[in-house]
C-alpha cells in the first residue's frame, strides 16, 4: 500500500527494557510512599523537581542511550522508552530535566562541538542541567519558518540577538535554550526561507536576556516570552553549522514528537478513573475503561516502534508526526469519555481526586495537540507520508 | 522473499481471477474462489500436514487472511484458519478435510449432553440453536461451542456436519450469510473444554475479525488515497486539497495505530501467552473505533460513486461495519477488556495494561 513511509517494523522483545521498567515501577513506589512527590496530570510541563531530577541522573536513568564518555549508559531507546513510560504513568515530576533529555542532549550529541558535549552532556545526564526549546515566536507558530529573531556578528566574531521567543516551557527553571535565529537572508521560491537560518547554544544568564512569565489557563507558570535585547551570545556558541539551523531543527523535532509523552499526558487522570470503574462496577464504566485501554495499547505498539527504529539509527519524521497526531487526540478524548460517565464535577478544589484530575486535563488538554507542532501541522507531513504532497 | 509474500502472491493471483461478488441469496459465497484456493492448498495453511493441512505458522495464515480480507473474497477462511481448525486442533478433535469448509458457531442457545450412541467415547448430543453462523448454509462443517452438561464449567466443543441441516436465512451488511442452525439432538464429536479454553475460542474468533477489519482497513486508505489522486475538481486532484489531506492523514492515523495493535495481539497468541484474551478484546475493540472513523471518510472522500453499488469500496465498508459487530461488539469486548485490566485492583491499571501487549 502507498502508506510504506507511515509503518514501521514491529518492534522486538527487550528483556532489558522490562528489567529496567520493574526497578522504575520499584523506585516511584517508594518515592510515593515516602511522599517525596504527588500524582499529577501533565506533569512533563508542569511537574517541575530538581531534586526528583537529580535522583533520576543518580540512578542512570538522563541521558540513557548516550556514550559514556559524555556521562551517559550506552543503554537502548527501547530501555529508555520503559523508563519514561513509567515516569510518564506514575505522574511524576520530570518537567525540569525533561527537554535537555529528550532532545537537547541528543540535538548536542550530534551538532555540539566535542568543548560543549564535554562541559553540558554530564550535567544533563545528572539531572542538573535544563534546556528550553527556543523554536516559536509572537508572530511565528507554525509557519515556523518566518522567525524574525536575528544574530548579526559583531566586530569581535561574537552574536548580537535580538528578538524574542514564547511558550518557553520553564525557561525561568532552565539554563541553556537551543534557540533558532535568522544569521543570513532567505533565499529564492517558496522554500527559500528555510535557508539562512542557525541554532545558537544561548545561556540564558546572559545579559540583556529577560524571561517574563506566560500564564496557562490553570494559572500555572510554565511558559515565558525569552526577550533578546542586544545579547551577546560567544561565537564559538552555534550549533552544528551556521544556515543549516533549519534542516537541524527538523531532525531535533523527531525526537520531539515520537516519546510516550505524547499519548501519556493525561494517563493519571485515566489511572484514576480505573480505580473509579474497579470499585462501582458499573459497565458503562467499564466499558469506557476498556475502550480508552484498547487506543492506548495501540499507540503504545506504535511508540514502541519507533523506539525500535531509534535503535536501529532511523529518524522516523513521519511515523512520529503520525504517532502524535493520534496520541494527542486521544489525550484530549480521555478528558471527553471519562467525564461521560462518572458524575463529578472537574474542579481543582473537589474533595475528589477524580474531580481534581479531570480539572487538570482538562485545563491543559488545549496544549496537547498544539505543542510540538500542531495536529493540522502533522496530518499535513502524514500527508506527504501517502505521497499527496 | 519471505513465506508471507509468498503466500500473499498467491493468493493475490487466484483474487485476479474473481472479481468480488455482490451477494445474493442465489450466490451466498464465491464457490469458484474457494475451489481455487482450496487447490492451491490454501485453505489449510497454518494448520499441521499430520491432521490433513498444509503446514506453515500462524503468520502464514493470517497473511492469507488478510489478503483475502482486503480483496473481499467470499468465502470461510477466517473461520476456517484462524478460529474453528485450530480450536478443534487443541481440543484433540479430528479436522474434517480443509477442501471443506469450516465454520465456527459461538452463540446462541445449544447444549451439550454426554452421548451413548454407541459411536465410543468423546460422543455428545447437541440440541438447540445455533445463531449468527458465518457461512451457515455455506459451510459444510460447523465447529459449535455449546453449554455443558448440568454440573460442569467450561463448554463443549463439537464438530457438526451440516449434510441434512438447513440453515435458516440472515446476512450481515455486506450479504454474508449469518444464519441459524436448529440441531435437533444431533450426535456428534465433541470435546469437554475448561472455562479458559473456551474464552480462548471467543477471543481467536475476534481476533479473526480484527484481523480482517485492519486489512480491509489498509485498503480502503489505499484506495481512497489513489481515488484522490485521480479525481480531478476545481482543476487539481482532490489529494491536493488540504481539507482532504486531512482526512487522509485521519484515516491513516487510525489505520496505523489499528494494524500495529493487531499484529501485536497475534503474536501473542502465537506464543501462547496467557493474556490473549485481553490482547483480542483489544485488538478487536479498536479495529472497530477505527471503522468509524476510516469508513466514514473513505465515503466522504469518494464521493457519491463510493455510495453506489457499482463502484468497489461497499464490499469492504459494508464488511467491516458487520466484523466490527460480530465475534463480540465494541461494548461487549471492552467491557471485558476494561473489568480484566483492574481485575487485581483498582491500582494495577497501567501494569496490567503493560504485560497485555
Amino acid at each position: 500500500m502507498s502508506s510504506n513511509q507511515l509503518t514501521l517494523a514491529p518492534a522486538p522483545p527487550s528483556e532489558a527494557a522490562e528489567q529496567v521498567r520493574l526497578e522504575v515501577r520499584q523506585f516511584l513506589a517508594e518515592e510515593l510512599a515516602a511522599g517525596t512527590f504527588t500524582t499529577h496530570v501533565d506533569t512533563w510541563l508542569s511537574g517541575v523537581d530538581p531534586d526528583f531530577s537529580r535522583k533520576l541522573g543518580a540512578r542512570g536513568w538522563l541521558g540513557m542511550t548516550w556514550p559514556k564518555e559524555y556521562g551517559g549508559h550506552e543503554r537502548s531507546a527501547m530501555e529508555r522508552y520503559a523508563v519514561t513510560e513509567e515516569l510518564l504513568a506514575a505522574g511524576a515530576p520530570v518537567a525540569a530535566h525533561w527537554i535537555a533529555d529528550r532532545q537537547s542532549g541528543p540535538n548536542l550529541l550530534r551538532y555540539g562541538t566535542e568543548a560543549q558535549r564535554k562541559e553540558i552532556l554530564p550535567r544533563i545526564a545528572a539531572g542538573e542541567c535544563y534546556f528550553v526549546i527556543g523554536m516559536s515566536e509572537p508572530d511565528s507558530g507554525s509557519d515556523l519558518a518566518s522567525i524574525r529573531t536575528r544574530a548579526a556578528r559583531n566586530a569581535d566574531g561574537d552574536w548580537v540577538v535580538n528578538g524574542a521567543k514564547v511558550w518557553t516551557s520553564n525557561a525561568h527553571h532552565s539554563h541553556y535554550g537551543i534557540v533558532l535565529v535568522r544569521t543570513g537572508p532567505p533565499g529564492e521560491g517558496p522554500r527559500g526561507k528555510h535557508q539562512g537560518l542557525t541554532q545558537l547554544l544561548v545561556d540564558l544568564s546572559l545579559p540583556g536576556l529577560s524571561i517574563n512569565p506566560i500564564r496557562i489557563l490553570d494559572g500555572g507558570h510554565h511558559f515565558n516570552e525569552v526577550v533578546f535585547d542586544d545579547v551577546v551570545v560567544p561565537g564559538e556558541m552555534v550549533l552544528g553549522t551556521e544556515g543549516a539551523g533549519w534542516h537541524q531543527v527538523t531532525a531535533e523535532l523527531a525526537f520531539e514528537r515520537s516519546g510516550p509523552e505524547r499519548f501519556l499526558s493525561t494517563w493519571p487522570l485515566l489511572a484514576e478513573f480505573g480505580r473509579r470503574a474497579a470499585a462501582t462496577g458499573d459497565p458503562a464504566q467499564l466499558a469506557t475503561l476498556g475502550r480508552l485501554s484498547a487506543r492506548a495499547l495501540s499507540l503504545r505498539q506504535l511508540s514502541l516502534r519507533i523506539a525500535a527504529a531509534l535503535d536501529r539509527g532511523e529518524l522516523p519524521d513521519i511515523p512520529a508526526a503520525l504517532v502524535k497526531d493520534v496520541g494527542t487526540t486521544f489525550e484530549q478524548d480521555v478528558v471527553d469519555e471519562v467525564r461521560r460517565v462518572v458524575d463529578v464535577p472537574a474542579s481543582l478544589d473537589s474533595p475528589d481526586p477524580l474531580g481534581r484530575a479531570l480539572a487538570e486535563a482538562q485545563l491543559h488538554a488545549p496544549g496537547y495537540t498544539l505543542r510540538g507542532g500542531t495536529n493540522e501541522i502533522l496530518r499535513g507531513i502524514v500527508a506527504r507520508g501517502l505521497g499527496l504532497r | 522473499m519471505s513465506d508471507q509474500d509468498l503466500v500473499v502472491e498467491t493468493v493475490r493471483e487466484i483474487l485476479a481471477g474473481h472479481e468480488p461478488l455482490l451477494l445474493s441469496d442465489e450466490r451466498p459465497w464465491d464457490e469458484g474462489l474457494w475451489a481455487d484456493l482450496a487447490e492451491a492448498g490454501l485453505t489449510g495453511v497454518g494448520l499441521p500436514e499430520e491432521a490433513g493441512g498444509s503446514g506453515g505458522e500462524l503468520a502464514d495464515a493470517v497473511a492469507v487472511v488478510r489478503t483475502l480480507a482486503a480483496g473481499a473474497g467470499a468465502v470461510p477462511v477466517a473461520e476456517q484458519l484462524l478460529v474453528a481448525a485450530p480450536a478443534l486442533l487443541a481440543a484433540d478433535l479430528d479436522l474434517p478435510a480443509p477442501e471443506e469448509p469450516l465454520t465456527i458457531a459461538v452463540d446462541g442457545a445449544v447444549t451439550a449432553e454426554p452421548s451413548d450412541d454407541g459411536d465410543g467415547p468423546g460422543r455428545f448430543t447437541l440440541t438447540g440453536t445455533a445463531v449468527d453462523v458465518p457461512w451457515a448454509g455455506v459451510a459444510r462443517h460447523v465447529a459449535v461451542l455449546a453449554a455443558p452438561p448440568a454440573g460442569i464449567e467450561g463448554a463443549v466443543l463439537a464438530v457438526v456436519d451440516t449434510a441434512g441441516l438447513t440453515a435458516s436465512r440472515a446476512v450481515n451488511l455486506a450479504g454474508e450469510p449469518r444464519g441459524s442452525l436448529v440441531l435437533d439432538g444431533v450426535g456428534v464429536p465433541g470435546a469437554l473444554l475448561s472455562p479458559a479454553q473456551a474464552e480462548l475460542v471467543r477471543a481467536r474468533y475476534a481476533l479473526a475479525r480484527a484481523v480482517q477489519v485492519s486489512a480491509a482497513l489498509e485498503q480502503v486508505l489505499a484506495w481512497t488515497v489513489q481515488y484522490a489522486g485521480e479525481r480531478q475538481q476545481f482543476g487539481r486532484p482532490l489529494g491536493k486539497f488540504q481539507a482532504i489531506q486531512m482526512e487522509l492523514a485521519e484515516m491513516a492515523g487510525e489505520v496505523t495505530a489499528t494494524a500495529a495493535l493487531v499484529d501485536a495481539a497475534v503474536q501473542a497468541l502465537d506464543r501462547g501467552e496467557d493474556t490473549v484474551v485481553l490482547a483480542a478484546a483489544a485488538a478487536k475493540v479498536r479495529a472497530g473505533c477505527a471503522v468509524e472513523v476510516v469508513a466514514k471518510r473513505a465515503h466522504q472522500v469518494h464521493g457519491a460513486i463510493g455510495f453506489t453499488q457499482e463502484y468497489r469500496l461497499h464490499h469492504l465498508t459494508r464488511r467491516c461495519w458487520s466484523w466490527r459487530d460480530e465475534a463480540g461488539n465494541e461494548l461487549a469486548w471492552s467491557r471485558a477488556l476494561g473489568a480484566g485490566l483492574v481485575a487485581g485492583g483498582g491500582d494495577d491499571l497501567w501494569p496490567a495494561l503493560t504485560r497485555v501487549v
